[in-house]
């Protein structure tokens, strides 16, 4: 009794920061950096996102993947870089710290293609500022998915949006699990051989795609098993009824503020589509919330620290806003 | 509780019709009472799988297939239902738990199925805490479940599988992947579980002598569609699975037969039966030498400096418990697994600087995971490659199969193959690859005793001066059966190094079922028994 009783207070307990804390935290420090030119502010963000990391993960599995996002930042930058110096466009007449030869291809569309050249300190620093920019995202949104499990965030959504939720969530584990799977078949091709009429591919890319749909039936059978998609005390109707609910919502939402941002022809009808998803939502969670179907046993509470953690990423992103980054 | 009447179920081919002649179950009659042990078994492949999973629905709905007849659980006809809908009847628990499990922490996964079947969080909380302290999981409850032994791993999962009330509980081989103490461990609660709590548990598992003395009965999966079920001593008269204690009764005419390690000491001290010395082949000269290897992972070393020699002519056990380093050496020895110092030597140099053609030609394995090998679209293709890439007459291949796992028909897809023919399958590539060093790890997982029986003759066959044999694994009496030289893992160094006949004879941690049972000093398997 007192050891459940002790584990369960522990579970509430502060040691644990609440997954939505650290993903709020990770946008906003991704937000920041996406409003800053400012090289230093960039780096910060990034080493910030990586030290946070580092002093606050745990030794699950998952928390491993930070390292993923290291590479993928270096490689942002240093792409960025290389890009910059072969693709020179803009020729250098001052500053200039290293002096290439230049070439000139002429594709037969008009302009000719130069690369290389003088190679100039601002044009470079430029070069630094968006790959470090990127890096930063990145780095922001690697930290989130590093301490706060998908997983964990599933607990932590409303009772509406859970069946979606569990797709995404098993979605974003299939990565790993491809990452995995490859490495096992990888090795356990280097023990079987393969004779000249068959293509090594096939002996690589067949097991891994088996293997990963044969894990993710198991799971999915696992949860069928284990009650998931249970109708609970809802009619099929109602249960249809809600999927396609939430559907539509999210499929309005997201392609109406897809639109409001990436065109800016008719807001108008953007702003329609946005408010038609948000009553949709409306619906939707009045649907869903009607009938208790599933129990929330083990509930992550916001604390003072979880508090305090969005907190201080807000003022960094209050700071970015104010345009205190961009010099 | 489970009330079975004319249960039929078939699997389909591509074209919608069944598969095969003979339907996967046919016109299946049983009852099964509350708090009823029952193990279910039959050879390799009949379909004891599929038999457990069309008692939760996951069988047709997971599988495909046609269900015909009535399933009855606790008088509700539920077939063709969704396995959701036999989630608050039937708890289910498959081979590898880590594949199922949907949650990241002890607890989380615990209360998953309670949470889904919407139960009060009072009542959840108790059963939380009687299922942990009856699965011994009370210090665990907020660890990592990716941190658990397998044998943790298991109990996590049966506690997952109880929580939502089921009075039934279906287990499918759980104890294939732990060593002696995890398997027994798990065994042991689910005898517990039956009596006290009055579950009825139905157990599909090869290490059949470790629970036929407990169960109060057996259901056979014949093959051939039949399934049958009975007293424990009426059903082993297939020597296919009858497991050693019961084979021994039958050769010695035993009646009734011992179904327990004590009723088969006391019939074998009336009247022990005589019996002939072990044969061990004489080593034959060094094929591969090991010295100061060391493999570790991190911080976390998984073999310690070990040097060893195998020698022609020899099979070579390698015995000890999960994570004592067994697989990681299996891997630095073929060359590779990761290796952080040390040397390997044969007679062509070191493994793992060859390329990795060349190194077939030297050290063969087959891994834990031996279906990641297979990638073509049949069983005949794979037969076929096999063939033309070892350079060998066509049809060896089959033949070394045909051996192992029977006759199959060879137009089927080798994913469809149950675990026990895959693994035969790609025993049958490997071997007929002819390379000096052998190396298998867990061969025997999910084999029965005569495909293990079969798979025995053939390496002992297989044998000869220039070739060692080294086989990792768990299995006690495939290793009193087959090898020659044992070697005892323990935290990442060999604890021993020693004759079969020290490590499985009567009175050790590791003694075989026959040594145990018959308290003789260098009899260690059945086959030694005269009769």
């Amino acid at each position: 009794m007192s050891a459940l009783t002790s584990n369960t207070s522990h579970l509430f307990s502060t040691t644990r920061t609440h997954p939505g804390a650290w993903w709020l935290a990770g946008l906003a420090l991704a937000l920041s950096a996406s409003l800053s030119s400012n090289l230093m502010v960039l780096m910060a963000i990034s080493v910030g996102a990586m030290l946070t990391v580092w002093l606050c993960r745990d030794d699950a599995p998952w928390s491993r993947s930070i390292r993923f996002y290291f590479f993928l930042g270096g490689i942002v930058v240093l792409l960025r870089v290389i890009f910059r110096v072969v693709f020179n466009l803009a020729d250098a007449s001052q500053d200039v710290f290293l002096n290439l030869p230049s070439f000139s291809i002429d594709l037969g569309l008009g302009n000719s293609l130069h690369l290389l050249g003088a190679v100039s300190v601002l044009s470079i620093q430029a070069a630094l500022v968006d790959g470090f920019r990127l890096a930063a995202i990145i780095l922001s949104i690697g930290m989130a998915n590093s301490l706060a499990n998908p997983r964990k965030l599933l607990r932590a959504t409303p009772g509406a949006l859970y069946e979606i939720a569990t797709a995404v969530s098993i979605a974003i584990n299939l990565a790993p699990q491809l990452i995995t799977s490859l490495k096992l078949v990888r090795r356990a091709r280097g023990l079987r051989g393969h004779s000249k009429g068959i293509k090594s591919l096939t002996g690589i890319v067949i097991p891994v795609l088996e293997d990963t749909i044969e894990q993710s039936m198991q799971l999915a059978a696992s949860m069928s098993a284990r009650g998931f998609g249970r109708k609970g005390n809802r009619t099929s109707l109602q249960l249809r009824l809600t999927r396609a609910s939430t559907f539509l919502t999210l499929t309005l939402l997201t392609v109406g503020v897809a639109m409001l941002l990436f065109s800016s022809a008719q807001q108008f009808v953007d702003l329609v589509i946005i408010f038609a998803g948000l009553i949709l939502a409306g619906v939707t969670f009045k649907l869903s919330s009607t009938r208790t179907t599933r129990t929330k046993y083990i509930v992550q509470r916001w604390h003072i620290a979880d508090l305090v953690l969005v907190l201080l990423a807000s003022l960094v992103l209050l700071a970015a806003f104010s345009g205190v980054f961009s010099k | 509780m489970i009330e079975i009447k004319n249960l039929s179920f078939s699997y389909l081919n591509a074209e919608g019709k069944q598969k095969s002649e003979e339907p996967q179950l046919n016109r299946v009659n049983l009852t099964i009472a509350p708090g009823e042990f029952v193990l279910v078994c039959g050879p390799t492949g009949s379909g004891k799988s599929t038999f457990l999973k069309t008692l939760n629905g996951l069988a047709p709905n997971f599988t495909g297939g046609v269900i015909t007849g009535e399933l009855l659980i606790d008088g509700v006809n539920l077939l063709g239902a969704e396995p959701y809908e036999f989630s608050h009847l039937v708890g289910y628990v498959n081979q590898q738990p880590e594949g199922a499990f949907v949650a990241d922490l002890v607890l989380d996964e615990i209360v998953y199925s309670a949470e889904q079947l919407a139960i009060g969080k009072e009542q959840i909380t108790k059963d939380v805490q009687r299922l942990s302290k009856l699965l011994g999981l009370e210090e665990l409850l907020n660890s990592p479940l990716s941190t658990l032994s397998g044998g943790q791993q298991q109990r996590v999962a049966i506690a997952a599988a109880l929580i939502s009330g089921a009075k039934v509980l279906l287990l499918d081989e759980p104890t294939s992947a732990l060593d002696l103490q995890g398997a027994t461990e798990v065994l042991n609660l689910l005898q517990k579980l039956a009596r006290e709590e009055g579950v009825s548990v139905l157990l599909a598992e090869h290490r059949i002598s470790r629970v036929v003395g407990s169960v109060d009965s057996v259901i056979v999966v014949h093959g051939d569609g039949s399934v049958t079920k009975g007293n424990p001593a009426d059903q082993f008269n297939d020597a296919r699975f009858a497991p050693p204690i019961i084979e021994l009764g039958q050769q010695l005419g035993w009646k009734p037969l011992a179904m327990t390690a004590k009723q088969a000491q006391a019939l074998w001290k009336k009247a022990p039966a005589a019996f002939v010395e072990k044969h061990f082949n004489e080593p034959g000269p060094r094929v591969l030498e090991v010295t100061d290897l060391e493999v570790t992972f991190g911080s976390l070393s998984a073999v310690k400096k070990t040097s060893l020699s195998l020698f022609g002519n020899q099979i070579t056990a390698l015995m000890g418990e999960n994570g004592s380093g067994k697989t990681s050496l299996c891997w630095a020895i073929q060359g590779s697994g990761t290796r952080t110092s040390g040397t390997v030597e044969t007679a062509t140099g070191d493994p793992k600087n060859m390329s990795v053609q060349d190194r077939l030609e030297v050290t063969t394995m087959v891994p834990q995971r031996a279906a990641d090998l297979l990638f073509l679209n049949s069983l005949a293709d794979e037969l076929h490659e096999s063939d033309t890439f070892a350079k060998v007459p066509a049809g060896t291949t089959a033949n070394l199969f045909q051996k192992l796992a029977g006759r199959i028909d060879t137009s089927i897809h080798p994913r469809d193959l149950s675990a026990g023919q895959q693994l035969s399958l790609v025993l049958s590539l490997q071997l007929v690859k002819n390379a000096p060093v052998l190396i298998l790890d867990e061969p025997t997982r999910g084999l029965d005793y005569a495909a293990k029986r079969a798979l025995a003759k053939q390496l002992d066959q297989v044998r000869n001066a220039e070739r060692t044999v080294l086989i990792a694994t768990h299995d006690i009496e495939f290793v009193a059966m087959v090898a020659d030289r044992v070697l005892v893992l323990k935290d990442g160094s060999i604890a021993k190094d020693a004759s079969p006949l020290d490590v499985l004879g009567s009175g050790q941690e590791l003694a075989s079922q026959i040594a145990d049972v018959t308290n003789e000093a260098g009899l260690i398997t059945i086959g030694q028994v005269l009769h």
